[in-house]
C-alpha cells in the first residue's frame, strides 16, 4: 500500500488522480468532447467524406474546410507528433531544434496559402457512383423542409423551427462552447497568476494595491458588467469579445489563490536559498514559486472552465451570446425555449450535452483537488 | 594577518516600526581572513542569523532596515553594490547553507537540476556540467552520485538533503561559505557527519567558513576564532581555545556551561540566568 518512493510530483499527481474513477471518466469525456468538436466537419456535414463520380475520386469535406480549421487540424497533431518524438529528435539538441524549426515554418507557410472555398454543393442529394457521407449528413446551417420534427434516423436529435438538424448544431456548437470555456480560462489564468504572483512576492504596497483592485473587481456584478461591455462593443467577431470579457472578469479567485500560495511558500527557505545562490526575482518567481503552486492553480482553472461554459450559455440565453447563425449550446437552448411545449428535443439534447461536459470538468477539478491534497491519504 | 577577505564594520539592523525599532544587530564589527574559520555563537534572537544574511543583503527590506555599517568583501562594498553585481556575488563568492535542509531545496525539481542551475548561472565556462554535478555530489560523500542526480528532495533523508545543499554551495567554488546552523535540524549522529564533512572540506579547499551556531560544543574543535553575540552586540571575541578556556563575559560563561558534558553527573541542566548578565 506504500506509495512508490521514486516518483516525481507530476507522477504522483497522475497516480492519485487515476485512482479516482469519476475524475478519470470526466477526463476522458472532456478529451472525447474536444476530439468530436475538432472533427465536427467530418461528423456532421452535407459534404461527402469520399465521393466517387464519373470515375474520379474526390474528398469534398476537405475542400469545405476553412483556413482556420486547416490550421487547427494540422497544427495540433503536429505538436503532438513533435512531443511524442521529442526523445529521439532532441538526442542532438541542435539538430533536433533545426528539424523542428524547419518543419514548423514550412507547414505554416503552406497553411498560409490555404484559401477559403465556399462549397455550397450538397452531396446528400447529388448523385454519385459511391459516396461516404458523415454520420450526420446535415450541415449545421442547412434547413431541411421538415421543421420541428422529433428524433428519427434521419435527424438523430430532431430539427429546429427552421428545419436545421439539432445533432449537427450541437456538434458544431461544441466548438464555440469548449473554445470559450478554455480560452477564457487561459486569459483569466494569465491575468490572475501575474497579479497574484506580484502581490505574493513583493508584498507591501504592491500587495496592498493589487488586493484593493481585486476587491473592487469583485464588487461588480460580473454578469451585468459583461452584458454592458458586449452591448457596447461593435466588434464583428464577438466570440473573441466574449472570451476576453469572461476571462478579464474571472481572474480574481486565481489571483488570490496564487498570492496565498506565494505567501505560504515564502515561509519556507528554498526561495531564500535560491536568492542566496544568486537567483533574481523573476527566476525565483518562475522557477521556484510558481511550479510549487501549480497544483491548486490547475484545480481552480478546471472549475473555471466549467463556470465559463455556463456563463457563455447564460449570455446566449439572454441574447448577448454568439451572433446567429453560429451555434453555441446556450444559443440552442435559448432558441428551443419558445417551442418547449411540444419540441422537447430542442432543449433536452443540448442540455444533456452541456450537463455532461460541465459535470466532467467538475469531476476532474475535484479529482485534481484530492490528488493535490497531501493530507488525503490515497485510497 | 593578511588583508581581510571580509570586513564588517559597525553593522546595524533594525526591525519593526521606525519610532520603536527593535535593534537586531547593533554595531557589530568583525573581520575574516581568507581560509579562516570563524564561529558566531549566540542564543536564538541574538542577531547572528541576521548578520549572516546581511552579508549579501539577503534580508528583505522591509521588514528589516540597514541603519548603519559597511560590509567589505574582497575590498568591495556590499552595502552600495548594484543588484546585478550583488547576484553575481551571491553563490559565486559567498554561498549559504541554511538550517532546514528539507525546506531549502525546491521540492519539484531533482537535485541534479538544482545543482545544475547554480553551476550554469555562475560558471558558464564549464562544459561538462553533468560531470561537475557528479563531482560536487562526490565531494560531499554521496555515493553513486551519477544515479542520484534524478532524485527529488523528498526521496532523501535530512542528512542527505543537507549534503546536497552543501554540494550546491560548493559547486560554485565560493571564497566564503556561510553555514547558518547547518546541523540544528538534524539528529546528533548526522550532526557529527555533517561537521566532519565541513571539516574535511575546509582542509581540501582554501575556503573561509562562517559557522553560525548556538552550540559551543560544535565550536571547540572546528573554528579558529569565536565571536559571541548577545542581544545584537558582540560581547566577546578571540581565538577559540582562549575564549573557551577563559571566557571573559558572563554570558559566554553561561553559554559554555549550558552544554551538557559527557561523564559528568548533573542533577539539573544549567540555564542562563539573565539577571546576572549586563
Amino acid at each position: 500500500m506504500n506509495a512508490p518512493v521514486d516518483e516525481s510530483y507530476s507522477q504522483r499527481l497522475a497516480r492519485r488522480f487515476s485512482r479516482d474513477a469519476l475524475a478519470l471518466t470526466g477526463f476522458w469525456l472532456i478529451i472525447l468532447a474536444f476530439v468530436l468538436a475538432a472533427l465536427a466537419p467530418f461528423l456532421a456535414n452535407n459534404h461527402a467524406i469520399v465521393r466517387v463520380a464519373d470515375g474520379q475520386i474526390s474528398f469534398p469535406v476537405l475542400r469545405s474546410l476553412e483556413p482556420i480549421e486547416w490550421r487547427f487540424l494540422i497544427n495540433v497533431p503536429l505538436a503532438g507528433l513533435i512531443y511524442a518524438l521529442r526523445r529521439p529528435l532532441f538526442r542532438n539538441p541542435q539538430r533536433g531544434g533545426l528539424i523542428v524549426a524547419v518543419v514548423v515554418i514550412v507547414v505554416q507557410i503552406a497553411l498560409a496559402f490555404v484559401q477559403p472555398y465556399n462549397d455550397v454543393t450538397n452531396d446528400r442529394t447529388r448523385p454519385a457512383t459511391f459516396k461516404l457521407m458523415p454520420l450526420i449528413a446535415w450541415s449545421p446551417l442547412e434547413s431541411s423542409p421538415d421543421a420541428l420534427v422529433g428524433p428519427s434516423w434521419n435527424h438523430l436529435c430532431g430539427t429546429d423551427s427552421t428545419g436545421r438538424d439539432v445533432a449537427a448544431r450541437i456538434l458544431h456548437g461544441a466548438r464555440t462552447s469548449l473554445a470559450i470555456g478554455f480560452v477564457s480560462q487561459v486569459i483569466a489564468l494569465g491575468v490572475g497568476v501575474t497579479f497574484g504572483a506580484l502581490a505574493g512576492y513583493y508584498r507591501r504596497w504592491v500587495d496592498m494595491v493589487i488586493c484593493r483592485f481585486i476587491e473592487v473587481m469583485e464588487c461588480f456584478p460580473s454578469l451585468l458588467l459583461i452584458l454592458v461591455i458586449i452591448g457596447l462593443s461593435d466588434s464583428q467577431n464577438n466570440m473573441i469579445v466574449i472570451m476576453a470579457v469572461i476571462g478579464l472578469t474571472g481572474w480574481t479567485g486565481t489571483a488570490r489563490l496564487v498570492r496565498g500560495e506565494f505567501l505560504r511558500l515564502g515561509g519556507q527557505s528554498f526561495p531564500q536559498a535560491a536568492q542566496a545562490l544568486g537567483a533574481g526575482d523573476l527566476r525565483v518567481i518562475l522557477r521556484h514559486l510558481l511550479p510549487n503552486s501549480l497544483g491548486p492553480i490547475l484545480v481552480t482553472a478546471t472549475f473555471g472552465v466549467a463556470s465559463a461554459i455556463l456563463l457563455e450559455s447564460s449570455l446566449s440565453f439572454l441574447g448577448f451570446g454568439m451572433q446567429a447563425p453560429t451555434p453555441s449550446w446556450g444559443d440552442l437552448i435559448s432558441e428551443g425555449r419558445r417551442f418547449i411545449d411540444f419540441a422537447w428535443w430542442l432543449v433536452f439534447f443540448p442540455g444533456v450535452v452541456m450537463l455532461v461536459t460541465i459535470m466532467s470538468y467538475n469531476f476532474v477539478g475535484e479529482g485534481l483537488r484530492d490528488a493535490v491534497d497531501p493530507r488525503l491519504q490515497v485510497k | 594577518m593578511s588583508a581581510p577577505l571580509l570586513r564588517v564594520e559597525n553593522l546595524g539592523i533594525e526591525f519593526g516600526p521606525a519610532d520603536a525599532p527593535v535593534k537586531a544587530v547593533d554595531g557589530v564589527s568583525f573581520a575574516m581572513a581568507a581560509g579562516e574559520t570563524l564561529a558566531v555563537v549566540g542564543e536564538s534572537g541574538s542577531g547572528k542569523s541576521v548578520t549572516a544574511l546581511a552579508l549579501t543583503r539577503l534580508l528583505a527590506t522591509p521588514p528589516a532596515r540597514y541603519v548603519s555599517g559597511a560590509i567589505q568583501f574582497q575590498g568591495r562594498e556590499v552595502m552600495t553594490m548594484p543588484a546585478p553585481e550583488l547576484r553575481a556575488l551571491r553563490g559565486k563568492q559567498i554561498a549559504y547553507i541554511f538550517q532546514e535542509p528539507s525546506s531549502s531545496l525546491n521540492p519539484v525539481f531533482t537535485i541534479g537540476y538544482q545543482i545544475r542551475e547554480a553551476i550554469e548561472q555562475h560558471r558558464p565556462e564549464v562544459r561538462d556540467v553533468r560531470g561537475e554535478i557528479v563531482r560536487a555530489l562526490d565531494l560531499v560523500g554521496i555515493r553513486d552520485a551519477a544515479t542520484r542526480l534524478g532524485d527529488y528532495p523528498h526521496q532523501l533523508s535530512g542528512g542527505m538533503q543537507q549534503r546536497v545543499m552543501i554540494a550546491m554551495a560548493l559547486a560554485c567554488q565560493p571564497n566564503l561559505l556561510v553555514a547558518d546552523e547547518p546541523t540544528t535540524a538534524l539528529d546528533v549522529t548526522i550532526q557529527k557527519q555533517i561537521m566532519d564533512l565541513l571539516r574535511e572540506l575546509k582542509s581540501k579547499t582554501n575556503m573561509a567558513i562562517l559557522l553560525i551556531t548556538h552550540n559551543f560544543g560544535l565550536v571547540s574543535d572546528f573554528a579558529d576564532r569565536v565571536v559571541v553575540m548577545f542581544r545584537g552586540k558582540i560581547v566577546e571575541s578571540g581565538p577559540t581555545a582562549e575564549v573557551l578556556r577563559h571566557p571573559q563575559h558572563p554570558y559566554t560563561r553561561a553559554l559554555i556551561e549550558c552544554v551538557p558534558k559527557l561523564g559528568q553527573k548533573q542533577r539539573r541542566l544549567k540555564v542562563i540566568d539573565y539577571a546576572g548578565i549586563n
